[in-house]
């Protein structure tokens, strides 16, 4: 009996040997091949599972390594959807006038230097004759208004508001500037020319003076500017904000009655207007000429005496001011995620010196350099990469309460959510090299010894 | 009829050519080794922790290897292991030559061909008992399904079937050795390789996990336990016996 088993084992040993021998030798290589190409696979699921384990069993330590992760990716996104969402509110807001209106002023817009304000302020005013002189020779241009103000308080009853623009405006001036009248009317030519007391108003003046009124109940009322009764004839369509300043606090009165209370020697602003925007630079040139002219100012001088503006100017600045933004919001992103690399390069490495014991029984029972390498690779990639996708939400979050509190679009790119997770992640698998090489490198039989 | 033969002629036939040097010529013994040597440098002083063991095991033969701490007997059970391999000598296990291995094929042959069974079980705390019985399939690129039904097997084989998915610490002592005895079996290695298995059980369950271990044996396990107890070493059918990095005694018991 005893006998016979031996036998029999005897048997299926040299039968197994002798399959595993001639299964060994003729290919080895693209067995070895095969083997490893699935082994990634599993081992990679294996490298997933033990990240996750690992990480939501130290929760502290992952909350403090992702912070480092989320404030960086946090700020970026943030920033950059604030930008996009102004962009977009100052691209709509001025491709309602389009490229086909330019102002003529005494003082440009932006005055970047005091030399340079005290140079323009001896200009002479732009008056009532230089527009009339643009109207009479400017053959290109389409509309030409006329355009001036101040700040004034307005009251209505017991209900006042200060400091409220009020524009003395010609008719005209509604259609360059593409202002709708939502109840009531736009005054007449003939109370303009009369410089009658009557005025349109903003939906801010409701809210501030009328305690919420309709725009249909104000028309037809007293409204008190600057100490003068002017009667309501007409509400603009709101405009909304820009840059969180509202655009709808204002009072309108007829160009001609402005002059008629405040006499005419504020300097006004002429605002020409071409039918397509390859007339404007004929128009200006000729704007240029007839005011030159009427300054007195020969072909050699450089200063033009008046400022000749379209709104690229603003759109010029608002752009210099938004890339300089773009530039810190880089910079600081960078150091953030330097530093969020080194916290989780520290985390990482007292992760591999907590776990040496477990790295030894995964090399004592297989596990190849790459596999431990892998493990813990993945690891500073995951929580790198969940750092980054927190960020995201959190930068659309923050960008979405501003957006609320200053009234612009809110634009959610998926551009930049895919940047800030993947730079993250590289961010996990740099500052995650080093202390995975250093696990892998470990010598088993140490690594077990430990406790 | 165990004696150590050297089956040079047998793999000339299966490779087809005649010229091999001699220390390509491969054992017909599952563990055979050569004048093995393990040398240290510790400071400018050489500490020879093996100096020149040779012997082989033969498949189903149940070896215990005991020596006094500071024998070597550790040295011998890392080469055996594959953890670490010797300063000079060859060593064949299942007719590789591991001598030369670098650490990712070394790694390959702990997977296949060696299951550890150690004093402190060394289970992964984390992970449940059919998780840790896995491990070894993971790394070898087993599917998940297969391995799932080839852990379920090991751990039923020794008795753990309704404890798969407790953790280490939910487990007894002997429980845990016997899920780390499951997940030293699964992948079919070639030796069960065991140090002082019952190093830190009480008298009862070493008394369970060294009956297991006959258990195994006799469905044509090959086993080696290293240990410094003698009562413990008689359970083997060979007992090699090692003092100062050398085989003292080599005897047949059984």
């Amino acid at each position: 009996m005893k006998e016979s088993d031996d036998e029999t084992r005897q048997d299926r040993d040299a039968a197994t040997r002798g399959q595993k021998l001639t299964s060994q030798r003729p290919a080895p290589s693209s067995r070895r091949v095969f083997a490893s190409s699935r082994l990634r696979v599993s081992a990679l699921w294996e490298s997933f599972r033990v990240a996750f384990a690992s990480l939501r069993a130290n929760k502290m330590r992952t909350a403090l390594t992702l912070i480092g992760i989320v404030v960086g990716v946090a700020a970026v996104i943030a920033v950059v959807t604030i930008i996009k969402g102004l962009d977009q509110t100052v691209a709509s807001t001025f491709s309602s006038q389009g490229s086909t209106v330019f102002t003529v002023t005494k003082r440009p817009l932006v005055i970047t230097s005091r030399e340079q304000f005290i140079q323009t302020n001896k200009r002479k005013d732009v008056t009532n004759e230089d527009a009339d002189a643009i109207k009479r020779l400017c053959t290109s241009c389409w509309r030409i208004g006329t355009a001036v103000g101040r700040r004034e308080t307005i009251k209505h009853g017991d209900q006042k508001s200060e400091d409220v623009s009020t524009r003395g405006m010609s008719l005209i001036m509604f259609d360059i500037e593409a202002l709708n009248i939502d109840a009531g009317r736009l005054w007449t030519e003939s109370e303009a020319a009369a410089g009658r007391d009557v005025c349109v108003i903003g939906v801010d003046v409701l809210e501030n003076v009328f305690g919420g009124a309709s725009p249909e109940r104000v028309v037809g009322q007293e409204l008190r500017v600057g100490g003068r009764s002017f009667e309501i004839v007409g509400v603009v369509q709101k405009q909304g904000k820009i840059f969180g300043f509202s655009r709808d606090n204002f009072v309108f009165v007829p160009f001609e009655t402005f002059q008629k209370i405040y006499g005419t020697r504020d300097s006004i602003a002429v605002y020409v207007q071409v039918p397509a925007a390859e007339n404007l630079e004929e128009a200006e040139d000729q704007v240029r000429a007839v005011m030159r002219n009427r300054r007195g100012k020969t072909f050699n001088e450089e200063d033009d005496g008046f400022a000749l503006e379209t709104q690229d100017v603003f759109l010029n600045i608002y752009g210099s001011a938004t890339s300089n933004i773009y530039l810190v919001t880089i910079g600081v992103a960078a150091i953030s995620l330097v530093v969020g690399g080194i916290v989780v390069m520290n985390i990482m490495l007292v992760s591999v010196t907590e776990r040496t014991k477990e790295i030894g029984i995964r090399k004592a029972i297989g596990a190849r350099q790459a596999d431990i390498l892998q493990q813990f690779l993945i690891e500073a990639v995951t929580v790198a990469a969940i750092g980054g996708a927190i960020g995201v939400l959190t930068g659309f979050a923050l960008a979405y309460l501003l957006s609320m509190l200053m009234g612009f679009p809110l634009l959610i790119s998926i551009t930049s959510a895919v940047l800030g997770v993947g730079v993250s992640s590289f961010v996990g698998i740099i500052s995650g090299i080093w202390p995975a090489w250093r696990a892998a490198r470990l010598d088993p039989i140490e690594a077990l010894r430990a406790e | 009829m165990t004696e150590a033969t050297l089956a040079s002629v047998e793999k000339d036939e299966i490779i087809g050519r005649g010229e091999l040097l001699a220390r390509d010529a491969v054992p017909a013994s599952l563990i055979s080794m050569r004048d093995i040597w393990k040398t240290y440098v510790m400071g400018t002083e050489e500490v020879h922790a093996l100096h020149g063991v040779s012997f082989d095991v033969q498949k189903g033969e149940y070896v215990a290897i005991i020596g006094p701490s500071g024998s070597g007997k550790s040295t011998l059970m890392n080469l055996i292991g594959c953890l670490d391999t010797p300063s000079k000598g060859q060593y064949w296990i299942n007719g590789k030559q591991v001598a030369e291995m670098d650490d990712d094929e070394l790694a390959r042959i702990r997977n296949q061909e060696v299951g550890f069974v150690f004093q402190t079980f060394n289970l992964l705390a984390r992970a449940t008992s059919l998780h840790n019985v896995e491990l070894p399939l993971i790394y070898a690129g087993v599917s998940a399904t297969e391995r799932h039904e080839k852990a379920k097997q090991s751990l039923t084989a020794v008795d753990l079937a309704d404890r798969m998915m407790h953790k280490p610490n939910e487990l007894s002592g002997g429980q845990r050795q016997r899920v780390a005895i499951a997940r030293a079996l699964v992948n079919n290695p070639s030796i069960l390789l065991a140090d002082e298995p019952t190093g830190a059980l009480d008298t009862h369950t070493s008394y369970e996990i060294m009956n297991l271990f006959e258990k195994l044996h006799a469905e044509g396990n090959t086993i080696i336990v290293v240990t410094h107890e003698q009562d413990i070493a008689a359970r083997a059918h060979r007992v090699i016996s090692i003092r100062d990095g050398q085989i003292e005694k080599d005897e047949r018991i059984r």
